[in-house]
This record gives C-alpha cells, structure tokens and sequence, in this order.
C-alpha cells in the first residue's frame, strides 16, 4: 500500500469534503427552521456560479467583487424562492412542498439555459495556480484555497448562529416554532431568513465547485451527493452536516480513486443505506416522536 | 356532486359506473381509442404509444405515492428492471409477449418490495431519499452487470411477438399497449374497491391511526410498492418492446421526476387524475414544438430556447399545480363536468 | 453591457437561412423535377444544443449550395428539420412526424441513442438511408445498422489514428505510454476495448485507465493516479470541456510534460475559446479540415463562400458546421450514384453506391480521396491547439486506418 497516495486522495477528499459540508450547512439550516427539503439546493449554488460568470467573465469585474456580489445574487434568490413559491405551501405534506422544490430545480435549470445558454463553462481564474505541498502531499491548489475560503465562511456561520439576534430567532424558531412565535419571534420573517442564509453558504460553495470543475446547466447533480451528506448526518443537524460532509467527499474520492469513477455514487448511496436502515435519522439527527 | 344522486346501497356507492351516461360515454371513449389508429398518421400513432405507456407508469406511481402517500423516485429504476428482464427474455429464450411482459412486472414487483422494506422504519422524505438510493444502485447494475444487461451499449431486442405474429410496427404495439393500458387502469380501479385499496387510503390519510384500525402498516406498505413497481415493470417491458433498444440510459432519474410531475399535474390519488397527467405531460414538448414553429417566422431564435423554456414550464407546471390546484387536472376535469351537467344552473 | 453578461453565441448562426427551412426550402429551381429531401432530426436546444446550431447551419447552406448548383442531377434539393433537444423520444417523434409527410431518402440522427432506437423501423421502412451526430462504434456493424453509416471514422477508428499516431511519436524504438481518460457514459465507453486492443497490436502501454463522471467533477485524485504512472500521452474521450481543463491544468501544475489528446467532439474551437492559453497543445483527432486552417480546395473554398454569404458577421465556423456539410455531401453523392446508375432510391440501393465510394474527392473538405469501409470514412489528422493564434494546427499527415 502506498501511503503517501492514499494521504494524497485523502487530503483531496477531505477538501471536496469540506465543500460539501458547506452545502449541507445550507442545506440543514432550511430544513431546522422550516422542515422543508429543499431539492434545487444543486440548482441555487448553479445560479449563483453563473452569476460570478457574468459579473467576472462578462462584465470583468474582478473576481474578488464579484464573488460576494454572486453570493448575494444567490442569497436573494433563496429569499425570492421561499416568498413566492413555499411560503403558499406552508401547512401542506412535506411531499407536497418537496415537489415544489423539485420543480423550482427544473425552472432554474431552464432560466440559466435561456441566459447563459447550455454550453459548457469554465469560470475566470480567481484562485492562486502554485500547489500546495503539506509535507510530501500534493493538493491541488484550487482545491486547498476553496477548502479554506468555504471554511472561514463556515466559522462566521457558526458564530452568527450562536451570538448574533438572528441566529438566536432561529434556532429558537427551530426548536419549538409555537414558543418561538409567542415570545415575539417574528416566525415568517425567520423562514425567509433561513432561506436567505442557507442559500448564502449554497451560493459561495457554488462559485468554488464551479471554481475547480466547470460549470454547465447539469451542475445541479451534485445536489444529489449533498442529499447524501445530510441524511448520513441527520437532516436537523449541523455537526452531522459538517462531520457527513467531510465523511461522503472522503469517500467519494477514495471509492473514485481505488476502485474507479462508476463507484463514487454507489459507494456513498452504500452508506446511505445502511444508515437508513439501521439509523433512519442519520448519526446525529433526533428521532421524531410521532403522536395521533 | 349531482341532483338527485342519493346512494342507497353500499354496491351504489362502489359502482364504477353511476349512471347510464356515463357507460354511454365511456363506450364512445373506447370506440374513439379503436377507431384511433387506423385515421392517425404514424406521428399520431407514435404519440399514441408513448401516452399509453406513460398510462401504465403513471398509474402505478400514482397507487405508492398518489394513494399510499409513499413518495418514490425509483419509478425509472423498476421500469429499467422491467425492460431489462424483456429484453433478455426476449433475446434468450424467445417467449411470447404476454409471458415476458408479466414476468417483467413481476421481477419489479420483486425489486419494489425490497426497496420498500425500510418504509416500516423510515418515511415520508426519508423513504423517498431510500428509493433515490435503489435508483442509484439499479442504474450501476444496468451499466456494470455486461453479462446480462450488454453494459452501456445496452440490449437489442427483438420484436415482440405471440401465436407467429410478430408485433413490429407502431401500428401493431398500439394494440398491445393501448388495450394494457386500459385494462390496469381498471385493475388499478378495482383495487381501490377493496380492502386493500381502501388499507392504502387510510395508510396515506394517518398511518398511526391506520395501524391502531388493525391495518398491518408494513404488510401493506410493501403491497402498494410491489402493485406499483409491478406497473413500472409492465411500462418498461413495453418500452422495450416499442423501442427495441434498452441502455442504462434510456432510464434516467429525470424520467422517475417526469412521472411523479405527471401524477401531480394530473391529480394525486386520482386515477382519471393520473391518466390525464400522463397524455398531457407526454404531449407537452410536441405542443410547444408546434408553437414555437408558428413563432420562427417572426423570431427566428425561436428554436433555440425550445429546451429551455421546456425546463421552465416543466417546473413552473408542477408549483403551479401544487399551489394553485393541488388536485389537479383531474379536478379541473371534474368542474368543466360539473358545469354541463348541472347547466342551466350555476352550481 | 448586457450583451456581455449574455455572452454566450446564442444567435443560430445563419438564421435567415433557418426560416426558409422550416417553411419551404424548395428553391427557385426551373425544373419541375421531385425534390430530393434531407431529414433531419436536430439538436437546436438542449445538452447537445452547441454542436446542434452549427450542423443545422452546415446542412442549410449545403442545401443552398447545392441548390444554387442545379441541385442533384436537376432535383432540386430540400432540407426539413425539427428540433428534438436532443432527447431520444422526441428525435424519435420529429423521424416520424417528418418521414410521415415527406419522402425522405436521407436523414440525419441526433445521438447514438437515436440511432440505435431507430435501427429497427429503419431496417423495416428500407426507404432511408442515415447518418448523424454519432460516431458510435456499434453503427458501424452491417448486419444490425445495414443502413447507417458514420461521416468520418466511427471512435474506435479515431482511437486507432490517435495511437498510430502515438506509435509514431517515439524515440530509439521506445514507445510512449499513454492513459486512457473516458466518461461513465456510452459515448464515454465506446472507443476503449478497441482502443487497447490497438494499443497492444502496436505495442504501446496503456499504463492506466480512468473513468469519471462527464462535465463538473472534482478530479483532482485521479489527476493524483496519473502522477503516479506519469505517462506520456492522455487520450480523452466522451468529454465536451470538462474535465479535459482540469486534468491538463492540474498535471501542468505538477509538471508532467504529458501530451493531451481528444477526439472528435472535444477537438473543437470551444476548448481554446473556454480555456485561453491553457488549451495550447492539445491535440485532437479531426477528420476534416477546420474552417479557419491553411487548406483549400473546391469545395472548402465554396463552403467558406456559402457560410460567408449566409451569414457574415459569424466569423469562423465550427467542427459541426463541417460535420454537418459533409453529412450531406455524402448525401449527395450517394443519391447521386444510385440516380446515375438508374436504381431506385431506397435505402439498399444507396448502401451500395456508398460502399461504392472509392478514392473519392471531397474538394478539401478532407486532404485526401478518401474510400467508403464498413460504412464509415476511417481517415483523420492530428491537429494541435496554438494558443497565441487561437486555432488548431495540423501536426500530422492524414492517417487512414485499413
């Protein structure tokens, strides 16, 4: 066994692990406030990737402008999304609003298409081109910077959630909407915000995905990896979210290195699995109680 | 509701036919679906098939998530296993079409029963995320089992055939799907005129409650995944047997979506609800086709954003239906119905 | 400004030509004589939509060249289309909708997928002969595809003229080794068993194989596997741009001098416009010469006339634009065979005037006469991307394979 290639993949791994546990901090952030499952995640990080295109490739902004400008576009959007499309669908089943984010998915795709077109994108250079040697460990550089702007990102996050008003309003809100609502929480206005902030971190873990890999109307497939990540961690979770999402990129990337591409799915849906069977709400999620 | 429609009998209010009218027109619907190909043209008759087939899948998914309220996204998966399994029956052993297809519909059937197992434990979104999961895997079998499956190139297959005749045109699959359809749309009815169908309404409307009433939760859940699944198959063995060809690709994730915005768009847990979402979402692209045709003389990008505006009104289809009409076509059916027989009146 | 942020060439290049297509194609010809059709089942939206506007705007102008030719032997020639999104249900739809209402000698299909369902009415109808988007190997055996044929070297063959290539690129009897990178995909797939079968009969090593995921992955651990095995040269396939960038970028950064190489579908003008100054030296497999290359010859000279003429401010005209004018070259000269040798026109017949293809001239559209084999045209040159003049450059002879 060669060591130094498997701490290499590894390290790679772990990198693309710490983009996905970006997105499911995202993700899991919506689900906590708002108990929906929001399916166009893939497709919210896509649209703000394009952003970032059009303000830094086709305007010719500098990157540096243009990135927060696109995580703005694309926090906007997660607002607009939640005004229009799931708040009408408050107090319906979950499949219901499920669906809903299913076919915002599918609008988006058709927005970006009718905009930007469907051909395949490279985003503008941002990010330093010298590699990154830890000890004798290759990484590839892009991956290393991504991995450390997603992660300062990450701890503002964490922080904003337990100083800030907001944050407070919203893990109250999320861990008894009534009490949360009675105490003067205004609630409506925490579900827009969850949105607005989950779709923030989607949004900049778009830019640096589309950063290291290219960007086209499919992008959105890697929601699918990310659906992964939160239910291996449980849905409600956000150290689940950050300690799956490091777990599933790892592994991902070990299963595509050892064993070949076509078992990078399967080997993390294998996970999946056998969480669902003998964890059905993920390693850190709570077990809902169900009462008539 | 109509006038003077007061049910006396228990066998009153299950009768699929409620009055003489009904049976009147739905005689002249046959007729029309007989008469149909021998008028159309093959492009006609090609939409024709693919509706029908559409019928069957969407009928099955509307039987797990329509009125089981179990949320599947493997329907693309189990129809794979049914156009897998008439491919190599049909390469290999060469037995007739009602055989193969059946055994199609019973291997799904036999899949969707092992994807349903973790529903006693899980549900609701999780279930969904697991049937995700059996699509995922179905799809790496499909591409990697080469032995049986053919790998990506997939398998050829022969037309269908029974007594020496074989079915080779759309002409004649018409008269294979079409009559299936028909009737699984009315086994689908008849199920729901019995315990067991009534077992998957209670499952959908409360399962808790549903289970202190004596309904076996798991028992039942698996049932609703092996009829629907059994659907699926049936739909894909047809499949197979139109197109002749089966790749892991001709059984994408998008198709599991397009199925459940068909049950949707259509009505969920609505039979008629599910027959009218699958012809209208089939003839959707042919009809923005036509449109954007009549659009190219004045604007001659038309073309171009055919696909994309597809994706859009695909999407803008299914919220739209879930907020404005969440029962759908089927509902909107049923008001234009309602105008006409209680005309002159207003309701 | 806002053009900018749309910047994307969404206009379809030769439009005015596009409406006359879709309504009456039939030109202004005097004689009375049938019109010959030219089908086609056309990408103009969808996944595929960036190869699909050129070739449409490639079977157009031929149209009108030919047209503007007296058409073929006085038959006046017309070119119907409808769009299909590339999704094989509706290219099936569009087959039907248009063999329906017309007589259609020759069509052209928009994926393997297509093909390979159409195959069976095709083989029924007898009436049609077919070529397409696709260089799929599979189409190329005559016993299930008797009538459809690939426009150039199917992949397999294209994987033959890279590593003939390869082999010629040695030094003092060595020869170099070579990675095989390839999509989880048909198309991905296609060319690979043959392609190491070759490798092996010319003795190069194929010290690795990769396969990922088409489009926007993070390859970074399987650029790690290529360091390990440092081969000389990286043959891509089932790839339109991503990952292609990655990889090369990512082993440059490592400096390895690997050579990078693509086939048909990635050897386009797109790789150099996306990637800048990173594609220089990437090397494709063409069977044609682009539009903007040094060659010439009759019928180069007129397509460039044509694609001049339908639409001037589109500038350089790619891979498809050529794929799609070839497509319907070989159209023409096999209806033009079978018509001369007085056969009816179906489809065995103009199987058979294709076979016929021999030391054939196609005017510099190809640098050399070219024979038709097992229905496909297994000919090519290796063209290499020179950054600075933003266009690829021949760097080989043409090389047909037997």
């Amino acid at each position: 066994m060669d060591w130094l290639f498997f701490g290499e993949i590894s390290l790679a791994g772990l990198a693309m692990g710490g983009l996905y546990a970006l997105i499911a901090l995202g993700f899991v952030i919506i689900y906590k406030a708002t108990r929906v499952i929001n399916f166009a995640i893939g497709e919210i990080m896509m649209f703000a990737a394009y952003l970032f295109l059009a303000f830094a490739g086709g305007l010719e902004m500098s990157p540096w402008v243009a990135l927060p400008l696109a995580v703005l576009g694309g926090s906007i959007l997660g607002g607009v999304i939640e005004k229009v499309m799931i708040r009408p669908m408050l107090g319906e089943s979950p499949i219901s609003v499920v669906m809903v984010t299913i076919g915002v998915a599918s609008i988006l795709v058709g927005l970006v298409e009718l905009i930007w077109g469907a051909d395949p994108q490279l985003l503008p250079r941002f990010l330093p081109r010298e590699p990154v040697f830890i000890g004798e460990m290759y990484l590839a550089p892009k991956i290393a910077y991504g991995f450390l702007i997603g992660a300062a990102l990450l701890i503002l996050y964490l922080l904003y959630f337990r100083f800030s008003r907001g944050g407070v309003a919203l893990r109250a809100t999320a861990s008894d909407q009534a009490a949360a609502y009675s105490m003067g929480i205004n609630v409506r206005r925490v579900f827009n915000l969850a949105w607005v902030f989950g779709s923030l971190a989607a949004s900049l873990a778009g830019v640096l995905v589309a950063a290291t890999g290219g960007l086209s109307p499919q992008f959105g497939a890697i929601g699918l990896s990310v659906l992964v990540v939160v239910i291996v961690g449980g849905l409600d979770s956000i150290l689940g979210a950050l300690i799956a999402g490091v777990f599933i990129g790892w592994l991902e990337t070990v299963a595509g290195a050892y064993l070949g591409g076509e078992y990078r799915m399967p080997a993390t849906f294998a996970v999946l699995a056998v969480i669902l069977v003998i964890r059905p709400y993920g390693l850190f999620g709570t077990h809902e109680i169900e009462r008539v | 509701m109509r006038i003077g429609d007061a049910k006396q009998t228990y066998e009153a209010d299950e009768a699929i036919w409620t009055s003489p009218t009904q049976k009147f027109w739905f005689a002249l619907f046959l007729l029309a679906l007989l008469v149909f190909p021998l008028m159309a043209n093959a492009y006609l008759l090609y939409l024709g098939c693919l509706v029908g087939i559409a019928v069957i899948s969407t009928t099955g998914l509307n039987i797990l998530t329509g009125f089981t309220g179990l949320i599947s996204l493997g329907q693309a998966g189990f129809m794979g296993v049914g156009g897998y399994t008439v491919a190599w029956f049909s390469l290999n052993t060469g037995l007739p079409f009602p055989v193969t297809l059946l055994l199609a519909g019973l291997l799904a059937a036999a899949v969707g029963i092992l994807v349903g197992l973790p529903s006693l434990r899980v549900k609701g979104l999780y279930l969904a995320i697991a049937t995700l999961a059996a699509s995922v895997f179905l799809h790496f079998i499909f591409a990697e089992w080469e032995s049986v499956t053919g790998g990506m190139g997939g398998l050829s297959l022969e037309p269908a055939h029974l007594f020496g005749v074989t079915f080779q045109s759309d002409f004649r699959m018409y008269f294979i799907i079409v009559p299936l359809a028909v009737l699984m749309v009315f086994a689908a009815r008849n199920v729901f005129r019995t315990r067991i169908g009534r077992a998957f309404i209670a499952i959908r409307d409360r399962d808790i409650s549903a289970e202190i009433l004596g309904i076996d939760l798991l028992r039942y859940k698996l049932m609703s995944f092996a009829l629907s699944s059994f659907y699926a198959g049936v739909a894909g063995g047809l499949f197979a047997y139109f197109y002749r060809v089966v790749t892991p690709e001709s059984f994408p994730l998008s198709m599991s979506i397009f199925y459940l915005a068909a049950v949707i768009v259509g009505g969920m847990g609505n039979l008629l609800g599910g027959i009218l979402g699958a012809a209208f979402m089939t003839l959707i692209p042919e009809i923005l086709k036509l449109l954007t045709a009549a659009l190219t003389p004045f604007y001659p990008n038309a073309p171009v954003f055919m696909s994309p505006m597809l994706e859009i009104i695909f999407g803008a289809l299914i919220v739209g239906f879930l907020i404005f009409e969440p029962h759908g076509l089927a509902e909107i059916w049923h008001r234009i119905r309602r105008f006409f027989s209680l005309w002159p009146f207003r309701n | 400004m806002f053009r900018n942020i749309l910047k994307s060439g969404r206009r379809l290049a030769g439009l005015g030509s596009l409406v006359a297509a879709l309504t009456v194609a039939a030109p202004a010809l005097a004689q009375d004589k049938e019109p010959i059709v030219f089908g086609g089942s056309i990408p103009l939206s969808g996944v595929f939509a960036f190869a699909g506007v050129h070739l449409h705007a490639g079977l157009t102008d031929y149209t009108s060249w030919i047209n503007s030719q007296g058409g073929i032997n006085g038959h006046p020639v017309k070119y119907v289309m409808e769009d299909t999104g590339y999704e094989v249900d509706r290219s099936v739809a569009a087959f039907k909708k248009i063999t329906g209402s017309n007589t259609v000698p020759v069509y052209y299909g928009d994926s393997t997928g297509f093909m390979k369902t159409i195959a069976s009415e095709l083989n029924s109808r007898g009436t049609t002969l077919m070529s397409g988007a696709s260089f799929a190997t599979a189409l190329t055996d005559n016993e299930q595809y008797p009538y459809q044929f690939i426009p150039g070297p199917n992949y397999s063959q294209m994987f033959g003229i890279i590593l003939e290539y390869i082999a010629s690129q040695g030094e003092g009897g060595e020869k170099p080794t070579v990675a095989f990178v390839y999509s989880d995909t048909e198309f991905g797939k296609d060319p690979i068993e043959n392609g190491k079968e070759k490798a092996a009969e010319l003795g190069i090593d194929v010290v690795e194989e990769i396969v990922t995921k088409p489009g926007s992955v993070d390859v970074s651990a399987e650029v790690l596997k290529l360091r390990r095995v440092r081969p000389d040269y990286v043959v891509f396939h089932g790839y339109v741009l991503s990952p292609i960038n990655e990889f090369m970028v990512q082993m440059r950064q490592m400096g390895l001098d690997t050579q990078f190489m693509g086939t048909f579908w990635s050897s386009d003008k797109l790789i150099i416009d996306k990637m800048g100054a990173d594609a220089d030296g990437y090397m494709g497999v063409m069977p044609y010469n682009y539009y903007d290359s040094q060659e010439s010859g009759p019928m180069l000279d007129a397509l460039r006339a044509q694609a001049e003429k339908s639409d001037p401010e589109a500038g350089y005209r790619p891979t498809g634009y050529m794929q799609g004018w070839f497509n319907a070259m070989v159209w023409t000269e096999v209806v033009k065979r079978t018509l001369d040798a007085g056969k009816e026109l179906n489809a065995e017949n103009m199987a058979a005037s294709l076979a016929s293809i021999k030391d054939w001239d196609t005017g510099g559209i190809i640098g050399v006469p070219v024979t038709a084999k097992n229905m496909s045209f297994p000919v090519g040159r290796i063209w290499r991307v020179n950054a600075e003049e933003g266009r690829y450059e021949p760097v080989s002879d043409w090389i047909q394979l037997d």
